[in-house]
């Protein structure tokens, strides 16, 4: 199992299990368990399509779009890549500035 | 009618920019209690002015821009009646007037020194005025800003020609119900209430666009023309009361500022079967190009690069963009609406501008709405595109359910409908992949399907 470092982390996880297989279920697609290391495009079969309709789910829910500034598309290639991607623009996660 | 006959026979022999000064007063004079303007019909707020009252109002503008001559008049009544007078008043006195819509206000400052004019119809005294300007011949302009549905709103330069060119003056036209749904101070929308008060008619303005409101409107106060947007008519016939749609005596109906694709021609001939319905091609810088009377989609193939009756000539740009031509001695403007022949037709495709790119596929909305209201159970559609880092945008559309939904149906399993036919019918970057249910559309103040995003 992979870790979490903090409960919002593990609720970005789930919230993100949920937008991909919304994503796969609505054409009618099967979604088989999601493995942390399963490739996005080979073993899921999410295309470029699939990824910009989670990435529009996933804003609604958690409010942060991080492809908008982040790094290029062909980076994030695993559901791993996916979460560290939401966890570190998570605004849990960001500096505070007022912090010493 | 034979009162209407005798009602404005020397109408076009005035000069064209004193036309509806002179209309409003004589209609006046002959029937001062004829009913010029129901407001807020369909609402127990329900008033009306008689053309007794608003030849009075006419008149005592009159006098006052007569005696302080401003440079120009900027109307900015939130009454139709303080709009029709302003118009009237300031035509005959060959002062300029302006109409800017609630969305161009700040271009007021391109009119420096133009006076505001609101619903006291009142003016400054000469002392306040620092620029004044004398009477001249020549008939002034008429600005209107445009609706801003392609770019920021802009003022376009019109002269009383151009203004009043599309208004029908034969004795057919006199004194008829008008609906005005459209915004009083755009282009289209001042078609409607010149063209009514031209011809010493009734104009109704609903209190609001629900459909109800606008139907008990037109029952009500025996509207017998009907101007709107394809998007009004469909929400009349989706979500009126049948009852009121049933008792509605409409002669007439007059589509216009977006295109009307075969079904909705289709559905408004079964609930309208008496009634002519034609589709007028116009924009607020060109006026009326063209008028469609054939119940069609789309127009003639056979009318591009052809001269038009009124002297203009259509032709298409290689990407589809359709061209308009006014006259031999004017450039050839870019419309920005997209056309494409289908059989002996051309028929609209979209705006330039509405065009949804996903991944470097072109998806044209209109073509994803008609497929999304074909599905039983949806009323209304919008396909609208949503930023996306990923494929640059995405397709997103809402979808309005039918009251009461087909029978067995769902919202569930009308939506799951919705997006099997989509996958069956539309390349896979066209099917919507966030679809909404909503309560209704939310449309421009023009009365149209806005395409891109709204501000949250």
């Amino acid at each position: 199992m992979h870790e979490f470092a903090s409960d919002s982390d593990t609720v970005i996880a789930a919230v993100i299990d949920t937008a991909i297989r919304t994503v796969l279920r609505d054409p009618g697609r099967e979604a088989d368990a999601l493995g942390v290391e399963s490739l996005l495009q080979a073993d899921i079969g999410l295309d470029s399509l699939d990824l910009a309709q989670t990435a529009v789910l996933l804003e609604r829910t958690l409010g942060i779009d991080p492809f908008r500034n982040g790094p290029a598309v062909p980076a994030v290639r695993t559901i791993v890549d996916l979460r560290a991607l939401y966890f570190h623009s998570s605004p849990d996660r960001l500096p505070r500035k007022d912090a010493p | 009618m034979t009162a209407a006959a005798a009602l404005l026979p020397n109408l076009a022999d005035a000069p064209i920019e004193d036309r509806l000064a002179f209309a409003i007063t004589e209609v006046a004079r002959q029937f001062p209690d004829r009913i010029a303007i129901v407001a807020d019909a369909g609402s127990d707020q329900r008033r009306s002015i008689d053309y007794a009252t608003l030849a009075t109002m006419v008149t005592r503008l009159e006098e006052m821009l007569d005696e302080r001559r401003p440079v120009g008049i900027v109307a900015r009544g939130a009454r139709v009646e303080s709009l029709m007078a302003v118009a009237a008043a300031c035509g005959r006195q060959h002062v300029p007037v302006a109409f800017l819509a609630d969305d161009a206000r700040d271009l007021v400052g391109e009119l420096r020194d133009w006076v505001a004019v609101d619903d006291s119809l009142t003016l400054p005294p000469v002392s306040a005025l620092e620029y004044r300007r004398e009477f001249e011949p020549v008939p002034p302009n008429v600005i209107v800003a445009t609706s801003g549905t392609s770019g920021p709103p802009r003022l376009a330069d019109h002269s009383w020609e151009s203004l009043l060119a599309a208004a029908r003056l034969a004795e057919q036209w006199h004194g008829l119900g008008w609906l005005l749904v459209y915004d009083a101070t755009r282009w289209a929308g001042m078609q409607v209430w010149l063209q009514s008060a031209l011809t010493g008619g009734r104009l109704v303005v609903p209190a609001s666009r629900a459909p109800d409101t606008v139907l008990k409107a037109i029952v009500d106060e025996g509207v017998s023309i009907l101007p709107g947007t394809p998007t009004l008519l469909r929400r009349l016939l989706s979500a009126g009361d049948p009852s009121l749609l049933a008792t509605a005596k409409i002669d007439r109906i007059t589509l216009g500022g977006e295109a009307a694709d075969g079904p909705l021609l289709v559905q408004m001939r079964q609930a309208f079967p008496a009634a002519k319905i034609s589709h007028v091609y116009a924009t607020t810088e060109l006026g009326e190009v063209f008028r469609v009377t054939d119940g069609r989609p789309g127009f003639p193939a056979a009318w591009l690069g052809r001269a038009l009756p009124s002297g203009g000539r259509l032709s298409m740009r290689r990407d589809g963009e359709l061209l308009v031509q006014l006259s031999r001695d004017s450039a050839e403007v870019g419309t920005g609406d997209l056309i494409e022949r289908v059989g002996d037709r051309y028929e609209f495709t979209g705006r330039r501008g509405d065009v949804i790119v996903v991944g470097g596929a072109k998806i044209l909305p209109a073509r994803v709405e008609e497929i999304l209201r074909s599905v039983p159970g949806v009323a209304e559609a919008r396909a609208y595109g949503l930023p996306s880092a990923v494929t640059g945008e995405l397709v997103a559309a809402e979808i309005v359910l039918t009251d009461p939904l087909p029978a067995h149906a769902t919202p569930e399993s009308v939506r799951a409908a919705v997006l099997e036919v989509c996958c069956a019918r539309l390349d896979p970057p066209a099917v919507p992949r966030v679809l909404d249910l909503v309560k209704a559309i939310v449309t421009t103040a023009a009365g149209k399907v806005p395409r891109r995003r709204l501000g949250r």
